[in-house]
């Protein structure tokens, strides 16, 4: 399995081309970027529906470069200047032609329709607020009732003018004030429908500064409601959400220690000479980078280190009194002299994930550098040498964006850093049986649930290895397969002795004639070699029989990343029933009258919630 | 920046082969010129000399040679 890993990291060429960061140098060599950016291998296709309320080809061109930069390889459709509204309410044909997976609402401040008049009454704001709303829920549920595409949503910028100066910000008619109630309501919005994402350009501009966003002769100019340099900031934040949505997103920092953790060098200066703590200018920065760290780990990142150290005194920086950062809050900590390249290897094969899951952080240009050239899918940020510029080095990247955060991304170090006891508690038995039996497992196994879609939908586009046919669905699509009498869907979520994994794997297939196709079957990898696959198949097993589906006919999709269940239908019994060019492999399976479970170590449990429900 | 290396700048940003740009050609005759090209050359003036541009010069750009004006490159104004 680690072999497999390793293998497939060999192959992956995601990230092979850095983008540079500053706006001239994009310019400057955008088309032969997009050139070598159009050479990787594994690029996700997804049509992307730009409907502007202001000119938007530059924004066009520009998101391109940044999503192939995170595998994803765009087909547009633009809607003509500040037709948004027309495209979608008198549903103009070639855009429903297009059949897009994701509408883009590029709109602005300039694009709201009534501003309140000065001195009116708050009351009367209120239902301007509510009929401003309205005109794009009008445009929102129509493209999901009719187009099914993800939406994603400018939030409202701020004009770089003030009438009223303060009072903007302070009356419910001054227009800040206007503008920061409408952002309000759409997030409301977009927290009860799980198919709409803000892209919040408030927040951008602010970062930007408005005068610099705002570009006022780009507007004259060419109607572009955001400058250039605002469209670069935008087009980086979209494809970092994007990146998200098809389950692209990094997965793991890997920290080098001296002068990246804390200042100096525990190996010369020990532990008590560190600059660390909040009596010291550059003590305080580390710890407030420390805390950031830290953060990102309770929001599901996985950490590492990989340090040229002793390993004692690499791990002994950790019991400073100020470090906020504890040994345990590390899934894996490689700290010895092997080089770099081959020490963040080991952390990938060890956490079983891509290297194109890892972004690695280090105060030395040198070791970056290797890393960056001998590891192109690991992402290594420009960090600088300033400790107070680390942070925003990391975020400007948007490498860790999520589309939605889930309870299981609270607790995935838990999984991982359980995974090691489960690792060592392995080495104990010389029977794998027993092993597995000592595992105390239990798995809840049912159809899809609204409460796990989500998550489901996270797994789907996801999961690389265990995946029999590597489709991606989106929510909007696993929620009508959930709804449809004609699917069967099954989830199964695995709990032992050393925790809950929480929901780890998926089937999914149309029922047509008595005969199933399965779709999806995809498993993490978390989980493998613990007979969960079996307990699933059992699963599906049964439930076939209760709905009287007689065949089983299942296909095998080979990609880069998951020759491991390239067996999986012959091991289970099915018979081959063809093969095509590409590889793709056809496997079929009678339904038998009677069953013998094939899974002999994991516990059904009652699903909690499906017992709730039909009470 | 010299005026054959804006010119060549400007081969690399239109996709055509180094050195096929020779100053006096007219803006809305050249192969792959969009306005997008122009926000490029707008932005990348800016970014160059560190200014805003204002509205009329960028309005006033007709051929190559105003916008080596625009980008404010040495010796531009006197060889075209």
């Amino acid at each position: 399995m680690r072999a497999e890993a390793e293998n497939s990291n060999k192959v992956e060429r995601r990230g092979s081309v850095t983008l540079p960061t500053t706006l001239p140098e994009i310019l400057r060599k955008r088309e032969v970027l997009k050139k070598e950016l159009l050479q990787q291998e594994n690029l996700v296709p997804v049509r992307i529906a730009i409907l502007g309320g202001s000119t938007t080809s530059e924004l066009r061109k520009m998101l391109e470069l940044f999503l192939l930069a995170n595998g994803i390889k765009p087909a547009f459709y633009e809607s003509g200047y500040n037709r948004y509204r027309d495209d979608v309410l008198f549903e103009n044909p070639e855009l429903w032609q297009f059949k897009p997976d994701i509408v883009f609402f590029h709109t602005t401040w300039r694009n709201v329709s009534h501003f309140p008049d000065l001195l009116e009454q708050e009351a009367r704001v209120e239902e301007r607020v509510s009929s401003e709303l309205a005109r794009f829920t009008e445009l929102w549920e129509k493209v999901h009732s009719e187009l099914g595409a993800l939406i994603v949503q400018n939030n409202f910028d701020l004009p770089n003018l003030r009438l009223l100066g303060n009072l903007e910000a302070a009356q419910s008619f001054g227009r800040v004030n206007f503008l920061m109630r409408l952002n309000t309501e759409f997030a409301r919005y977009a927290r009860s429908h799980s198919r709409l994402l803000i892209s919040d350009i408030h927040y951008l501009a602010a970062e930007v500064g408005l005068d610099a966003w705002a570009g006022n002769q780009y507007w004259y100019n060419f109607h572009m409601a955001i400058s250039p340099a605002a469209t670069l900031a935008l087009a980086r934040n979209l494809a970092g959400m994007l990146q998200a949505v098809y389950g692209r997103s990094r997965k793991c920092l890997v920290l080098d220690l001296d002068n990246t953790l804390w200042g100096g060098v525990i190996g010369d200066d020990g532990v008590q000479n560190l600059l660390l703590g909040r009596d010291h200018p550059i003590g305080e920065a580390y710890l407030d980078f420390q805390q950031y760290v830290k953060d990102l780990k309770r929001r599901g990142i996985l950490l590492a280190v990989c340090s040229k150290n002793e390993r004692e005194n690499a791990r002994e920086g950790f019991t400073h009194p100020d470090s906020i950062l504890k040994i345990e809050d590390f899934s894996a900590f490689k700290a010895n002299w092997d080089t770099k390249p081959e020490n963040i290897r080991a952390i990938a094969a060890e956490l079983n994930i891509g290297l194109d899951s890892l972004v690695f952080v280090d105060d030395n240009p040198v070791e970056r550098a290797v890393v960056a050239e001998q590891l192109p899918e690991v992402a290594v940020p420009d960090v600088g040498s300033d400790i107070a510029s680390y942070a925003k080095a990391i975020e400007r990247e948007r490498y860790f964006e999520l589309e939605k955060l889930v309870a299981d991304d609270l607790s995935r170090s838990d999984f991982y850093n359980s995974n090691a006891a489960r690792t060592v508690a392995e080495a104990s038995f010389a029977d794998y049986g027993e092993f597995l039996s000592s595992l105390d497992m239990s798995a809840e196994i049912g159809p899809f649930l609204p409460v796990y879609l989500e998550r489901i939908t996270q797994l789907i586009n996801k999961t690389n290895q265990f995946n029999l046919t590597t489709r991606r669905y989106t929510s909007a699509e696993v929620e009508s397969m959930a709804s449809d009498p004609d699917w069967i869907t099954i989830y199964g979520r695995l709990a032992d002795r050393f925790g809950d994994n929480g929901l780890v794997s998926v089937i999914a297939g149309r029922v047509q004639d008595k005969m199933l196709q399965v779709d999806l079957w995809l498993m993490s990898c978390r989980v493998f070699k613990r007979e969960m696959e079996f307990a699933m198949f059992d699963a599906l097993v049964e439930r076939c029989q209760e709905l009287g589906v007689c065949k089983i006919v299942g296909v095998f999709i080979p990609s880069k990343k998951n020759a491991i269940v390239g067996s999986l239908y012959a091991s289970l019994g099915f018979l081959s029933a063809g093969a095509k060019p590409n590889g793709e492999t056809r496997w079929e399976y009678v339904v038998p009258r009677s069953y013998e479970p094939r899974n002999h170590y994991i516990r059904r449990s009652a699903n909690a919630l499906m017992a709730v429900a039909s009470a | 920046m010299t005026r054959s290396e804006f010119l060549l700048e400007m081969d690399d940003i239109l996709g055509l082969p180094p050195g096929t740009l020779r100053g006096n050609e007219k803006l809305e005759e050249l192969q792959n010129w969009d306005s997008t090209s122009l926000i490029t050359l707008i932005s990348l003036a800016e970014s160059n000399n560190g200014v805003s541009l204002s509205l009329q010069r960028i309005v006033d750009c007709s051929t190559v040679g105003d916008l080596l004006q625009l980008a404010q490159v040495d010796g531009a104004v006197a060889s075209i």
